[in-house]
């Protein structure tokens, strides 16, 4: 999640026309301790017992139970989902790259001259 | 004959009351771009600690939502 961190005001416009949200299976407490530490400026959800992961296809069965895995979906302002990084490979910086293509092709900024 | 019939009337129906949901709401593959996001509400926080209201994939509508999905917090991944 650093990295989300690390690019939210380029990637993300600082949340200004487009809602990040993390997801895990931690509890909301955990998860607010955890953003309040390492200062994380967006949202988080807790998704006990991975049910949203299941629903979007986004999970993976361990020992201890099921785990929300690194997938990200781009969900478009009528709620269909408009791009898909399965998995969403955090260390690679391409994975930025075309998700910052994607997110400026489904919401273009608002900012930039219409052609 | 009756009975063993019902018995298995009862039976076949109360497995489908356990699979239809299981089928209708977990995937193996990740949605697929054009696929209607499933609304869902979880229990939500900020660094500033814990949203007294759950969030809604429907609230946002209107906005473009990314979902992020990662394994644990306080890890790298």
């Amino acid at each position: 999640m650093h990295a989300y961190r690390d690019q939210y005001a380029q990637l993300f416009r600082n949340g200004r026309d487009i809602v990040l949200v993390a997801i895990s299976t931690d509890t909301a407490e955990d998860l607010a301790s955890w953003a309040r530490d390492d200062e994380f400026p967006f949202l988080f959800g807790s998704d006990a017992g991975a049910a949203v992961g299941k629903r979007y296809g986004a999970f993976v069965d361990r020992a201890s139970g099921p785990l929300d895995n690194r997938t990200l979906f781009v969900v478009d302002g009528e709620g269909r989902v408009a791009y898909v990084a399965a998995p969403f490979r955090e260390i690679d910086p391409t994975a930025y790259e075309e998700l910052g293509e994607a997110l400026k092709r489904i919401a273009p900024p608002a900012d930039e001259p219409a052609n | 004959m009756r009975a063993p019939l019902f018995v298995l009337w009862a039976a076949a129906l109360a497995s489908l009351a356990v699979a239809v949901p299981a089928l209708g709401q977990e995937r193996d593959q990740p949605l697929e771009v054009g696929a209607m996001a499933p609304d869902f509400e979880i229990p939500a926080a900020t660094r500033y600690g814990v949203l007294r209201d759950p969030v809604r994939l429907s609230d946002y509508r209107g906005k473009t939502v990314v979902l992020a999905f990662f394994f644990r917090a306080r890890t790298r991944g």
